[in-house]
């Protein structure tokens, strides 16, 4: 994986909320085709991190590339346009509408009659359908209004909407936070599946055992520093764990950055 | 057993959703049949086609508003104003009237008021994000007081030779103006909001106005044109409602919104939005006039209209919620 490009980079970044240093210093790197793991206790930065890269938080100091390039993450439109795509832990379903509807709200099928755009109910569908098979999501029926899914369907579906974008880097922000064991190993799987079709992934979880099953690396934040950054082959739970809760504990693994 | 009935329905119907729209719309199709019945029972006047038409000429004008207020429930909104603007498009309707004998005039006046009226509710709930319930229930003061202003309290007349009243009392092709009107506006409302992408926003404001708003929906801008549409087809209803009684008079229309807002939750329409049911409204609204309608042929003093209406409104809501209960239960969702 390391030798695969820098997709995204960030650089010395540092973001205050009044007196509090959210962040100090960060630098936090995401390769194309990878799937990184951000965990941390609350409080430790991480929604401050995601925040910055979604562009809805703008860093006091330190400088971000994207591709190699620097670039300033001024708004949410701003990342959302470069490839930046975020799923938050609320999923943003409309209960209401259908499994497609949601898939592609906002972006439905048209063609134009006069100035009126009329919708194309079958090709949204076959398209919303198409979508969750390219992820192997089997068991949700488009034509199912989201408020008679199931958890995981639900977060299944938020992934796919996400996917739909065609993002390059998507932040999954507590994907399993609130899903039983067999509908979690469900939604790992449809985050391999993204994976397979290019998108790099950040994972925040607290689930430590779902990072380590899909994530190439993870990365550790500690009251705003990261304390940690390992490749998956190379780290525990019972490290992870460590690092998360005491990281000025000598724990031999241990590569602190700077 | 179970499983099988699961499979049945589900197989039949498709989804939850479907399965209860066709119990809300059996339901009403049986209660519309029994009050039928009972009031044929009662009055041989009843059961006639003259009285049905002049039901059908009645009811235009909430079936009209009901429209309206479907999308606008369906947007998590209300709007409690329309009956005021019943009352101030029909008194401007008729002060026109002595002015002008140009119908598009009258008709373009009206729509304008109902646009600016909907337009003063829909930017303080959709630009500041007032509730509607109280932005309405201020426009509706103050669209009251319009027209008490307007007529001092008087009636004003229309001149029954003048073209606007063909709009009220006139017939074509063997049926009344205002069922043709309401007709086209159901047909053109209906195929907008469900062939274009709006209907499936306009739900989506209803259910999570957040996502939608992520999912790059100008959900403010939309929200705020919904109730420019709504008063400017409750303005129609107002001219109709003018056209008909042959007059302008500010106390037209109280009681006007309860009365389509409860036909507009009767016909299925949750009241916390999300769903729109067109068909629904449509049903509701004839339910209720028949209820209105029997009960003055059947002699009731129509002051028991009101009381009726109330309960059912309440029996609406809660009936809506029990079905949806009550389907889960079945489909053990």
């Amino acid at each position: 994986m390391r030798s695969s490009q820098e997709l995204l980079k960030l650089k010395g970044i540092t973001k205050f909320f009044g007196p509090v240093k959210a962040l100090d210093n960060v630098d936090f790197v995401v390769y194309t085709n990878e799937c990184v793991g951000l965990v941390g206790d609350n409080g430790a930065g991480k929604s401050t991190l995601v925040k910055i890269i979604s562009g809805a938080v703008q860093p006091d100091a330190g400088e971000v590339f994207w591709c190699g390039e620097k670039i300033l993450l001024t708004s949410p439109n701003k990342a959302r346009a470069l490839g930046i795509e975020t799923v938050y832990q609320d999923l943003a379903l409309c209960d209401s509408l259908t499994v497609a509807q949601n898939l592609f709200l906002g972006r439905e099928c048209v063609s134009r009659f006069l100035f009126l755009p009329l919708l194309k109910r079958q090709l949204l569908k076959e398209r919303a359908s198409a979508v969750l098979s390219d992820l192997k999501i089997t068991q949700v029926d488009v034509n199912k209004k989201v408020r008679d899914l199931s958890g995981g369907q639900r977060q299944a579906v938020a992934l796919g909407r996400a996917f739909v974008t065609s993002p390059k880097l998507l932040i999954l922000d507590e994907p399993t936070a609130a899903l039983a064991v067999g509908q979690t190993m469900r939604v790992l799987e449809v985050i391999r599946e993204l994976k397979n079709h290019g998108v790099s992934i950040i994972l925040i979880s607290h689930r430590l055992q779902d990072i380590l099953e899909v994530c190439d690396r993870v990365c550790v934040l500690y009251e705003g520093r990261v304390v940690g950054e390992h490749i998956r082959d190379e780290v525990t739970i019972e490290l992870l764990a460590k690092l998360i809760a005491r990281p000025k504990e000598k724990v031999d693994h241990e590569i602190v950055q700077d | 057993m179970k499983s099988s009935r699961i499979k049945t329905s589900t197989r039949l119907f498709g989804n939850v959703a479907q399965f209860r729209e066709v119990i809300v719309y059996g339901v009403l199709f049986c209660i519309s049949g029994i009050l039928i019945v009972t009031f044929s029972l009662i009055s041989a006047q009843f059961a006639t086609l003259g009285n049905f038409l002049n039901l059908f000429r009645q009811i235009a004008p909430n079936l009209i508003a009901g429209v309206g207020m479907t999308y606008v429930i369906c947007s998590g909104g209300i709007d409690l104003s329309i009956g005021s603007l019943l009352a101030v498009v029909g008194v401007l309707t008729a002060l026109v009237t002595q002015a002008t004998k140009n119908l598009f005039v009258i008709i373009a006046i009206a729509i304008l008021t109902g646009i600016l009226t909907g337009a003063f509710s829909g930017y303080f709930t959709a630009f500041h994000n007032f509730p509607a319930f109280i932005v309405t229930l201020g426009t509706m003061s103050i669209l009251r007081g319009i027209a008490l202003v307007l007529t001092k309290g008087f009636s004003i007349p229309i001149d029954p030779s003048h073209p606007v009243i063909v709009l009220g009392r006139g017939w074509f092709l063997g049926l009344p103006v205002p069922v043709w009107i309401a007709f086209i506006v159901i047909l053109l409302s209906g195929a907008f909001f469900n062939l274009t992408p709006y209907g499936t926003y306009v739900a989506g404001i209803g259910s999570n106005e957040e996502a939608t708003r992520r999912a790059g929906i100008n959900v403010k801008l939309l929200r705020f044109y919904l109730y420019c549409f709504n008063g400017a087809i409750t303005a129609l209803a107002g001219i109709i409602l003018a056209a008909r009684v042959a007059a302008g008079s500010s106390y037209v229309g109280q009681g006007f919104e309860l009365s389509v807002i409860t036909a507009v939750i009767l016909g299925g329409t949750p009241l916390v939005g999300g769903e729109a049911r067109l068909l629904g409204t449509l049903l509701g609204t004839f339910v209720l006039s028949l209820v209105g309608n029997g009960l003055i042929m059947a002699q009731i003093s129509p002051y028991f209209t009101q009381i009726a209406e109330g309960f059912i409104l309440l029996l609406a809501i809660v009936a809506n919620r029990d079905i949806r209960l009550f389907i889960q239960r079945q489909l053990k969702l």
